[in-house]
């Protein structure tokens, strides 16, 4: 990003030196400059036409939909219904009944993790950076990013599941625990399931921190161990201020991703058995597809992401701040 | 030090100075010290990391009446029980009765009933019953497998997962080029505004497309004719519209391109104009080359979350042109109280992908760390 800022400057100057140096050719230069903008679309609009269409045109699509009854895809009889929709959380017992618990969960999940994403990706980045990347151990470290969702939560019931998994049956076996871990209670997928996410997204989460600590200038961590700084002082005053940008991708990924949480929550059964799985994704998918509740669901979707949509807005717009 | 300081070293210095070689010293173990244990933390977080994997390779082969016990290895067949009657073993194990009738040297022809024991075909058929069991003792620990690989289904499933995921990160790629040379730069405000656009893509939560998304691809859907009827159009259409959403962009794929061409040089374009190539010809004879390195950066990020990719298949495609993963979630659903099954399933899926992470590990390693530099 550095690069390109510099460039444009670059480009600025030049432009200008050639317009006072050569006047003649001025016409003939905006010429070129109308084509070359021309032909830069011409590269550009294929993918921003599908990018447009398939990403902002569906908001388009949407809006007025949720002030509609549309109970499904093909309703034959949509009418107007105002603002039924948005009042509908706080009016409509079922609807609250499925959305705040739902909600709950999400947002537990949502920090728990957050917090894993430290707790795994920052200390195996730290530990890599100090002593050195080794190419076997980030192998194995990246490799559960190699899973699907899917797979992942079947894992999870293959792992903790109460009379058949795996963790159950040897925490039994070595008298850890008298009664078996209940995969299906609340207490235990609320932590499960973050376990289980940090450890799948460890690596990648380690690449994004490392990629920052690499970009350290050497010679302020140098500087600073010769000052005689000690680990947690080069950590909070040289590490981590230089780390930013690396903090708000990881931010930003961890946030809008863990609440579009999905497959992971179908393989342990939210759409039909398991109402502890039920987080919001669910919900939304279930009123679309499921539930014949369309319009409402969209509604419950939209009320949701715009506070989610807000802090991903700032978080990039601070991003920018700190590259530039 | 010393080099920095020109003034001659005083006494103070120097009783700075004296301890120093041994303060070194110490400090140099202690950081050997420190880097053993932390290559030990780290080979033991590998060590965790590779058990579940490990777990899921051998519970494919334990079957469901022994999944309440724990397994540390793949487990020893149990003999069939010779008076178990045939109809229920082809329930219990998908049998497929030609097969096995084929396999034993039972005249085709021959009607089985459903009730005939084992033994009973021993004595009829003068089959000696070690034979019987060794023929059974397959199907005890790979009855998942055979499930599996056998359907009829699975295999067209992976070949469109594959195919699907080729053509998107193929298109993803050309087309993600295209928009990092048209966006090289960022000189003018359009194509910061553009930048701006795809950068959004990183804000908006999937759940929240996903419904009116749905919606307006059904509406495109309903014109293409013969989209109503099952048959080629029906399915080309769908799995169209899968890569049209994998190749449409997104901000890391846009970010990665950009960057890398905006610190190209600027001659480099130049003398190729000089030279008269169009700029359709730079981007192809001289451009495209030069991008290896981001383009391993994006291929690495975005193979597994292509091919890995559930929720849109599984919404778009009708159940017999699927792809792998909302087949397997299917498949699942009928056996849903068979883990043997299950987990032979997940680990099918499983397994393509890794082999391929790990023939490639080195460029994995690679591109995850220089893509994520740009962005």
């Amino acid at each position: 990003m550095v690069s390109g800022s510099t460039s444009t400057r670059n480009a600025r100057s030049m432009g200008t030196t050639k317009a006072e140096t050569d006047d003649s050719t001025a016409g003939k230069a905006s010429g070129l400059a109308r084509r070359r903008i021309i032909e830069d679309w011409m590269f550009i609009s294929p993918q921003l036409f599908l990018f447009v269409l398939l990403t902002l045109v569906p908001f388009i699509v949407a809006f007025p939909i949720l002030f509609t009854d549309m109970s499904g895809f093909n309703d034959p009889q949509v009418s107007g219904v105002g603002f039924d929709n948005f009042t509908a959380i706080f009016d409509n017992a079922s609807v609250r009944a499925d959305y705040f618990p739902a909600l709950k969960r999400t947002l537990v999940f949502v920090g728990l993790n957050y917090l894993l994403v430290y707790v795994f990706g920052l200390s195996l980045a730290l530990l890599m950076f100090e002593f050195g990347v080794r190419k076997a151990l980030f192998t194995v470290i990246y490799m559960p990013l190699m899973l699907s969702g899917l797979a992942v939560g079947y894992l999870a019931v293959m792992l903790f599941s109460q009379e058949t998994g795996n963790v159950n049956l040897l925490l039994m076996d070595l008298g850890l625990i008298s009664k078996p871990i209940d995969l299906y209670s609340s207490g235990t997928s609320r932590f499960v399931l973050p376990l289980m996410v940090g450890w799948r997204y460890a690596g990648f989460n380690m690449s994004i921190f490392l990629v920052g600590l690499l970009a350290i200038p050497t010679d302020t961590i140098e500087a600073s161990i010769v000052d005689g700084a000690n680990y947690w002082q080069r950590l909070t005053r040289i590490y981590f201020p230089q780390m930013w940008p690396s903090f708000i991708i990881a931010t930003t990924m961890a946030l809008i991703g863990a609440f579009s949480v999905f497959d992971e929550l179908v393989a342990m059964g939210a759409l039909y058995v398991n109402p502890e799985a039920k987080f919001l994704s669910i919900l939304f998918f279930t009123y679309g597809f499921q539930l014949d509740r369309l319009a409402l669901g969209m509604t419950l979707a939209v009320v949701t992401s715009v506070p989610l949509m807000a802090v991903g807005l700032v978080l990039l717009r601070l991003q920018r701040k700190v590259q530039y | 030090m010393a080099v920095l300081n020109p003034i001659p070293a005083d006494s103070d210095q120097q009783m700075i100075r004296a301890p120093k070689p041994k303060q070194f010293k110490n400090a140099k173990k202690r950081r050997r010290l420190y880097g053993s244990l932390a290559v030990g933390l780290l080979s033991i977080y590998a060590i965790l990391t590779l058990i579940p994997f490990y777990a899921l390779a051998i519970r494919s082969t334990v079957p469901t009446k022994e999944s309440t016990d724990l397994h540390f290895w793949i487990p020893e067949a149990d003999d069939v029980n010779l008076d178990a009657q045939v109809g229920n073993l082809a329930v219990f194990y998908n049998l497929d009765l030609t097969d096995l009738k084929r396999d034993l040297g039972i005249p085709v022809d021959d009607f089985l009933g459903a009730r005939v024991s084992l033994r009973d075909l021993s004595e009829t058929y003068d089959i000696p019953e070690e034979d019987i069991s060794d023929y059974f003792s397959g199907f005890y620990t790979y009855n998942g497998w055979r499930t599996i690989l056998t359907d009829s289904q699975f295999v067209g499933a992976l070949l469109r997962t594959l195919f699907i995921t080729l053509v998107s990160l193929i298109g993803l790629t050309l087309l993600s080029i295209m928009t990092g040379y048209g966006l090289a730069g960022l000189h003018r405000r359009d194509q910061r505004i553009v930048y701006k656009i795809y950068l959004l893509q990183m804000v908006i939560p999937a759940m929240l497309v996903l419904l009116p998304q749905f919606i307006l691809i059904q509406w495109f859907s309903k014109l293409v004719p013969g989209f109503a009827d099952p048959g080629f159009t029906r399915a080309a259409v769908q799995l169209g519209s899968i890569v049209a959403i994998n190749i449409k962009g997104t901000a890391f794929s846009v970010m990665v391109f950009t960057a890398f061409i905006t610190g190209l040089p600027k001659d480099l374009e130049d003398s190729a104009m000089l030279d008269g190539a169009s700029r359709l010809g730079y981007v192809r004879h001289i451009l495209i080359p030069l991008l290896k390195v981001p383009t391993v950066g994006l291929i690495v990020v975005q193979l597994p979350l292509i091919y890995n990719q559930f929720l849109e298949p599984f919404v778009y495609l009708d159940p017999d042109s699927s792809t792998l993963l909302p087949y397997i979630q299917t498949t699942v659903g009928q056996f849903s109280t068979n883990f043997q099954v299950i987990y032979a399933a997940i680990l099918s899926s499983v397994i393509p992908l890794v082999a391929v992470y790990l023939a490639f590990r080195k460029l994995f390693v690679q591109g995850v760390l220089a893509g994520a530099v740009k962005g």
